[in-house]
């Protein structure tokens, strides 16, 4: 009855089929001796948890810290200039924290951007973000794909706080970075 | 209401109603836009229907001359507000939070649309009584017409891309015009270098407004200390930083002239004034921020008096003001010209 109502929303985005975001890197199965990239963003207490996360990989795992890199605008995708010396001195990289509206769905967006790239990454959101970081891998061609989530919050805790967030996201950082690609979700 | 209906109110509602089921609209009712209608929209300005005039980096998305008429209409705007709407648009573009992530921030940031010029008679955009709403058409729809372009081209939903913690009231709703035929200074616009009279748009986002209310005094020193207070709130401290600004009422633009101050010596004033120290932060758990400091130690709040815009706006009834808190620091968007078909 009402064709004639001209639909007011956007152009579909260039990739929004499922399946049309690039494929998972190749795993490497084991992370003993890895060389870790970190993609960090300037939210509270993200820097604190990925360097937390970075010293249990460190531990558990012989990985080396071998980039670390802070966004200067949390919003921004990754530069590329920064996505390039990741890829250059990185086997696996842990990106995060996606803690805010737009920067969690930014998070998701630097993580398929690496995977493009041919190199593994994890991505930590906190757990109230995840409707927005969904909504961003679907937007990249990418729904359903798989990040790690830390409960809610993370910007208030302390050093003992953040020391429990970063053991118990532990686990599932290390299956998304080493499990075969098959495995996961989104690919 | 049956899809037979043939009374054209029935069939005008059925229509709105159609349009809530499509998600097209904001949670209020908008009008039904056919090719004829944006086409008449389209006739009100100069500029392609296929320009890009909106664009957002992080998410890549794109929004046309044309798409922002479609939604204009859908507002309720009027074909001739068209030009300041796409004006509005200029103006939001030359602010980097805009286009790289701010409509989709937990603080759900409000644009205040500013209009200068002779465009704000000629449209009817208030700027007097009740400035920031509600009862004016052109500032009611202009302001909501960014919306629904966030919405429906941007595809900024809330639940979604959206992730505002709460919002605020009115967070599309205020487009104001500056009472620059009461005001004692020079307009918005001309301080940013367009000519007097010229029609012109500004624009920023804003996390809220405050009021301050003083009708007890006639020493502009008071008032400044007044509003220096309601600037240095602590709840508005992010990091040891404040934005602030002003929506700045008639009598107290007035009081503030006579007493001997410009625009620039208000916001001077404020910002030098707008201090908390170490341990007022400390006190609300900001202290981070002040790091090893001593507890006596002073944090002006406001970066710089480049940093507290200030419009003259309302009525001249009452000693009221509204402190505004600009969503990040980027200032005014500069002014931009509202083009229209016939200029």
């Amino acid at each position: 009855m009402f064709e004639s109502m001209i639909d007011p929303t956007g152009a579909p985005d260039p990739v929004t089929a499922p399946g049309t975001g690039p494929a998972l890197a190749p795993r490497p199965g084991d992370l003993a001796g890895l060389r870790l990239g970190l993609l960090l963003n300037t939210k509270r207490n993200a820097a604190e948890l990925v360097d937390a996360i970075a010293e249990r990989f460190t531990r558990g795992h012989g990985t080396v810290v071998s980039a670390r890199h802070t966004k200067p605008f949390i919003n921004d995708p990754v530069s590329p200039e920064v996505l390039a010396d990741l890829v250059d001195r990185c086997d696996v990289v842990v990106v995060g924290v996606g803690d805010c509206g737009s920067c969690s769905a930014s998070a998701v967006t630097d993580g398929i951007a690496l995977e493009a790239a041919g190199v593994p990454a994890a991505v930590v959101c906190s757990e109230a973000f995840r409707a927005t970081a969904d909504a961003m891998a679907t937007l990249r061609g990418s729904p359903g794909y798989d990040y790690a989530c830390v409960p809610h919050p993370v910007a208030s805790l302390d050093a003992a706080g953040v020391a429990v967030r970063a053991d118990g996201v532990l686990p599932e950082l290390v299956r998304l970075l080493s499990s075969p690609a098959g495995d996961r979700v989104g690919t | 209401m049956s899809a037979a209906a043939t009374d054209p109110v029935d069939v005008a509602r059925a229509a709105v109603e159609h349009a809530y089921e499509q998600g097209w609209t904001d949670g209020l009712p908008v009008v039904p836009v056919t090719a004829a209608t944006r086409d008449e929209f389209l006739a009100a300005t100069r500029r392609d229907p296929a320009e890009v005039i909106v664009h957002t980096g992080n998410l890549g998305r794109e929004c046309t001359v044309e798409q922002v008429a479609v939604n204009a209409a859908m507002a309720g705007c009027r074909p001739e507000y068209m030009p300041v709407v796409l004006a509005a648009w200029d103006a939001l573009m030359a602010q980097r939070i805009v286009t790289s992530g701010g409509w989709q921030s937990t603080s759900g940031p409000a644009p205040v649309i500013v209009v200068n010029g002779d465009v704000r008679g000629e449209l009817g955009i208030n700027s007097v009584g009740g400035v920031v709403g509600p009862g004016f058409r052109a500032n009611a729809t202009i302001a909501r017409a960014i919306g629904l372009t966030v919405r429906n081209v941007l595809g900024i939903r809330p639940h979604e891309l959206d992730q505002a913690t709460q919002g605020l009231p009115g967070r599309f709703s205020i487009c104001i015009g500056e009472n620059e035929e009461e005001s004692p200074w020079a307009p918005l616009s001309v301080d940013l270098g367009a000519a007097p009279g010229a029609g012109s748009v500004s624009a920023m986002l804003i996390r809220t407004c405050e009021f301050v209310d003083n009708r007890d005094t006639t020493d502009p020193e008071d008032l400044l200390r007044d509003i220096a207070d309601t600037v240095a709130r602590t709840g508005a401290v992010v990091g040891a930083r404040s934005s602030a600004g002003l929506l700045l009422g008639i009598e107290h633009a007035t009081m503030l002239a006579d007493g001997g101050f410009g625009k620039a010596d208000v916001a001077a004033w404020v910002c030098e004034r707008a201090v908390r120290t170490a341990a007022d932060l400390r006190a609300v758990g900001k202290g981070r921020a002040a790091g090893a400091a001593a507890d006596d130690t002073r944090f002006p709040l406001v970066p710089g008096p480049g940093q507290f815009p200030i419009v003259v706006t309302g009525a001249r009834n009452a000693g009221m003001s509204l402190v505004v808190r600009p969503f990040g620091f980027g200032g005014w968007s500069g002014t931009h010209p509202v083009d229209g078909a016939t200029a």
